[in-house]
């Protein structure tokens, strides 16, 4: 079979569609009993379906990916499949599923009673992961993973969560389904938090630390994945302040009925240096009755919207794109999720009033992926695709092209890009302005309006706020992706919003994915406000720079492998688990330069554990802003590369130690080696490498770059 | 997947079963094309090497001279510590991407300089064929990449039985990539045996010394120091019995020293199989940091005064 010819045009009419997904059935059906031994080579090199070579004959009706009879066809979907089908006429017409708030329990109703260590209490094994006895959590034994400080950070509010194969929501009688008209998922096609839609969100404030119980009800039968995704988890949340034994490290994985305890301590990074006695009214905390709960830390480093995520080791694409992926969002006396409250402290911004804190009736979650589906409607995924996975369908909170009322005001959206390669570029259809509140989830120091936002990167997270009062009721706007992708490599161009709704990109991801629908504003008033001063930056400039490193990421050379970091000017070296890269001193604050060694790629970049400040950045297309431009000027913890761009930041280590991670959140970059080890804190000492087994996690070495400590 | 009625011409195929969740990236993924070992004989990619088997693929060929002979050697030592396992469930495949050089005789004699046993097939056949099976791992050469120069020296780890496949580097720790291979995409049937935190041992000596970091991953594949020879000599007295610009020069461009017919070079290439020692592009630090370390681990122990080097 030709693969130079891989793609179908996207707007290739139904009957051929129809013929090429027959195409690729029937071929698979033919391989299958040629190696059944149902029918012989000899009798389908008769009938003409198969060439010497023993390859499917590239005959119509065969594979799916015949070029001949398609050629007169421009332009090509991007996943290496024929298109998702389905959609045609259903855009826009299912309204957007909010995000379903996890239930916040109060701790002592955990049963078994979390442990400081982990639970090794034993259990029976299923025989499909070798039988015998093994531990209830996942956890890696022993002092190096217990959660640290947690006497000082008692949880308070207990979140339990399953991880399983997709089934309706009994919650509402949801069907598991992308659009109520395509088929529902199958319990192998997907794996979600609760095995439900819609996505689930978290709510936290400062002050009130959580234990967060990850449950792993994945089938035990490694075979039942529904052709990709792994049943071993390891759940990041990103980006945490918290010990590592909390951060979904990708080789500290958990098994099929195995739960894992995650810690967060809900603090302000700065916590043990500054403001310790907690009498700085700016941090802190909403109380149940709009007052605030001071709390130690700087406010500086007030976070606002994280997610969480799979992590495992080779298997993070397969798993977030799987349904691996929630919101997590963070209340602060600034960012109260309460529009009303007027202390002098609180930012007003666009949420609601009716609780104190957390209200989401004008606060919205929206995660935007892409999606591909077979024939059958089930998730599809290209598990041998290296360059990065992209679909042909874009979801917004697992929703295809659905619309969403809005009132006649303002509206908060913290949008998170949840695709596994794709980068975006936002606007509305009117090139009306949006005004950029927070990047990656931390309030900037002033708020910039923009007709079209920046790119943004796998995991980057950008909160805005649109005024929809400039409306009048029954109008509608929507939203639009600028940035078209020829494959997963890096975006290939960004359109005019004119030329993305004409259709002008043959890429089926480019255009309107969103709808908003102006009604009547509800309440007589909208008491939100966008401050000119949010959160202006913590002033790292009295701190010593401890140690400068430099990071090049790297898509292929002549003379090593694809996917590959360099520390340092040492060697371009492939992820390992085992191999201990960088060892940051507890306390102290480096400057690390990322570059992008790769040319034509991008890599939006991820540091796991403390926000960083962009000190200067390079790289880009004509249209990239010189500088820094003024929404990152906040805090981040993903850096967009750019191409051939060099980005160097400065950042703190405090507060926790253990084994964290930094790589490419282009996930297929990431599981193909584009990740490398960190740790803090502990001494002059590497810690072991957890070799994680249904019957226990064992521990192997652990090899240490030159000059990481 | 749903039974689907099937296009003219293929309709005496429409008896089949349906597939099994994990077959997705089985038979229907995987060309079955002929390839040929270094022994000569024929075998079919899909029926042959991969159906119901855990793999470990990597693509090579004879003549380069700098990350194929590490990256191979590296597998022999993940190899000896997989023991009997090699062949029974798992198998290597190291396919040449320049078969038309690599013939059968070529690859047996470079997995004999390897010590490949059983379970290891080196692979050459149709240069489309062997094309064809890069591009399903999608590592095949970039657009203006050499196809040679250009292979990758990741490592695809698979079990067909379970449609699960894993990259890795080469370079990973031999013990760690024996968890993967063994572990990670099996059933977990055989537990690998492990240390306990108790046995937590102190900062490696590679954290502190560039040389003992350099030799651990590049070096000790093929050489020891004082525990005989491997696929090459044993080092130990090495820096007492060779002359300083000899071992620098020797390190830093072993192929150049054979091309300009070193005597020395010369012979221990043919004395341990014509084994070509890679050109690893060390820098001129890395190289005296390995110097350095060779001559620490010579004082260590016996003075320095090893035994002299055939």
């Amino acid at each position: 079979m030709s693969t130079e010819h891989f793609f179908l045009p996207w707007n290739a009419s139904k009957a051929r569609l129809r013929e090429a997904e027959n195409a690729r059935k029937n071929r698979l059906e033919i391989v299958k009993a040629l190696s059944q031994g149902q029918v012989s080579r000899r009798e389908l090199f008769k009938w003409g379906l198969i060439t010497g070579a023993g390859l499917v004959a590239p005959i119509h009706g065969l594979s799916p990916f015949v070029t001949r009879a398609y050629a007169d066809d421009g332009g090509g979907i991007p996943t290496g499949a024929p298109p998702s089908p389905g959609t045609a006429g259903l855009a826009f017409t299912q309204p957007l599923m909010r995000f379903e708030v996890l239930p916040r329990n109060p701790y002592a109703v955990l049963n078994p009673i979390p442990t400081i260590e982990a639970n090794t209490t034993l259990m029976p094994v299923d025989p499909l992961l070798g039988g015998s006895y093994g531990p209830i959590e996942g956890r890696p034994p022993g002092p190096d993973w217990a959660h640290q400080r947690w006497n000082e950070f008692l949880p308070t509010v207990a979140i339990e969560v399953t991880q399983e194969g997709a089934k309706p929501n009994p919650n509402g009688n949801i069907p598991f389904k992308f659009h109520p008209s395509l088929p529902a998922q199958g319990p192998n096609a997907m794996w979600t938090f609760n095995g439900t839609l819609p996505p689930k969100l978290i709510l936290a404030r400062y002050g009130e630390p959580i234990l967060f119980r990850h449950h792993n009800k994945l089938p035990a039968d490694i075979t039942q994945n529904g052709g990709f995704g792994r049943h071993t988890l390891t759940t990041h949340l990103h980006n945490g302040h918290h010990g590592a034994e909390n951060d979904g490290f990708t080789g500290a994985f958990f098994f099929p009925s195995q739960f894992y305890d995650n810690h967060y301590p809900m603090i302000l990074a700065g916590h043990d240096s500054i403001n310790v006695n907690g009498t700085d009214p700016m941090a802190g905390s909403p109380d149940d009755s709009g007052g605030i709960n001071k709390v130690p830390g700087d406010w500086h480093e007030t976070m606002s919207t994280h997610w969480f995520h799979d992590h495992m080791f080779s298997f993070t694409s397969h798993n977030t794109y799987k349904g691996n992926v929630g919101m997590f969002n963070i209340y602060s006396a600034l960012d109260r999720g309460n529009e009303s409250i007027n202390d002098g402290v609180n930012l007003q911004l666009p949420s609601g009033t009716a609780k104190s804190w957390g209200n989401l009736d004008y606060d919205i979650n929206l995660m935007l992926a892409d999606k591909a589906w077979d024939g059958d409607g089930q998730l599809y995924f290209d598990i041998f695709n290296t360059d990065g996975f992209l679909g042909d369908a874009m979801t917004v909170n697992f929703c295809y092209k659905p619309y969403f009322e809005v009132e006649a005001r303002r509206y908060r959206f913290r949008i998170l890009n949840g695709c596994v390669s794709r980068f975006f570029e936002l606007a509305l259809s009117d090139s009306s302005p949006m005004i950029q509140i927070a990047n990656d989830g931390n309030l900037l120091p002033q708020p910039v309006t923009l007709t079209r936002l920046d790119e943004q990167g796998i995991g980057e997270r950008y909160d805005i706020v649109i005024d929809f009062s400039r409306y009048t009721p029954g109008q509608k706007v929507r939203m639009v992706n600028l940035c078209e992708h020829q494959n997963g490599a890096g975006p290939s161009r960004d359109l005019s919003v004119a030329q993305a709704i004409a259709g002008k990109s043959s890429d089926p991801c480019v255009g309107e994915f969103l709808e908003f629908r102006v009604i009547p504003m509800k309440a007589g008033s909208d008491p939100s406000k966008v401050p000119a001063t949010l959160i202006p930056n913590p002033d790292l400039s009295k701190i010593p720079v401890a140690r400068q490193r430099t990071f090049a990421f790297k898509d292929g050379g002549s003379d090593s492998s694809p996917w590959t970091i360099r520390t340092d000017n040492g060697e371009d070296l492939d992820a390992s688990v085992s191999r201990l890269s960088a060892a940051p001193k507890a306390g102290t604050r480096e400057v690390w330069k990322l570059i992008n060694d790769g040319g034509e790629w991008d890599h939006p970049i991820h540091i796991h554990f403390e926000e960083g400040q962009i000190l200067s950045r390079s790289g880009g297309d004509g249209n990239s802003s010189a500088g820094v431009p003024a929404w990152e000027k906040g805090r981040k913890d993903v850096y967009r590369l750019r191409k051939d761009g060099t980005v160097t930041i400065t950042m703190q280590f405090r507060e926790f130690a253990g084994m964290f991670m930094e790589h490419c959140h282009n996930t297929v970059h990431e599981d193909r080696a584009m990740l490398l080890r960190f740790e803090v804190g502990k001494g002059l000492v590497p810690m072991l490498t957890p070799s994680p087994t249904p019957q226990g996690v064992k521990f192997v070495g652990t090899s240490v770059l030159k000059g990481a400590f | 997947m749903r039974r689907k009625s099937l296009a003219a011409g293929a309709a005496a195929a429409a008896v089949f079963l349906t597939s099994a969740p994990a077959a997705t990236w089985g038979a229907n993924y995987f060309p079955n094309i002929p390839l040929i070992t270094q022994d000569g004989k024929t075998v079919h990619f899909y029926d042959d090497l991969l159906k119901d088997k855990k793999v470990v693929i990597d693509f090579i060929y004879t003549r380069c001279g700098d990350s194929c002979p590490l990256e191979t050697a590296r597998l022999a030592q993940v190899q000896r510590i997989l023991g009997e396992r090699m062949g029974r469930d798992i198998f290597f495949y190291s396919f040449s991407v320049d078969p038309v050089r690599d013939t059968p005789e070529e690859l047996k004699a470079y997995a004999e300089k390897f010590h490949a046993g059983p379970g290891w097939l080196f692979l050459t056949g149709k240069k489309a064929d062997i094309e064809a099976v890069r591009k399903k791992f999608g590592l095949g050469a970039r657009a203006g990449e050499d196809e040679l120069t250009g292979h990758s020296t990741s490592l695809m780890i698979g079990n067909t039985a379970t449609g699960q496949w894993i990259r890795d580097s080469s370079l990973d720790n031999p013990q760690y990539l024996a968890v993967i291979i063994r572990d990670w995409l099996s059933s977990w049937a055989d537990p690998t045996p492990g240390n306990s935190y108790a046995d937590k041992p102190p900062l490696p000596p590679s954290a502190a010394d560039k040389g003992a970091y350099l030799f651990q991953s590049r070096c000790a594949a093929c050489h020891t120091i004082g525990q005989g020879d491997s696929l090459g000599p044993d080092l130990l007295g090495v820096t007492a019995t060779r002359k300083a610009d000899w071992l620098a020069g020797m390190i830093a461009a072993p192929n150049e020293m054979l091309s300009r017919k070193d005597p020395v070079a010369t012979a221990l290439f043919a004395r341990y199989k014509e084994l070509r020692m890679p050109n690893l592009r060390l820098g001129e630090v890395d190289v005296s940091a390995l110097i350095g370390y060779l001559k620490a681990q010579d004082a260590a122990q016996d003075g320095g005064h090893g035994k002299p080097l055939r």
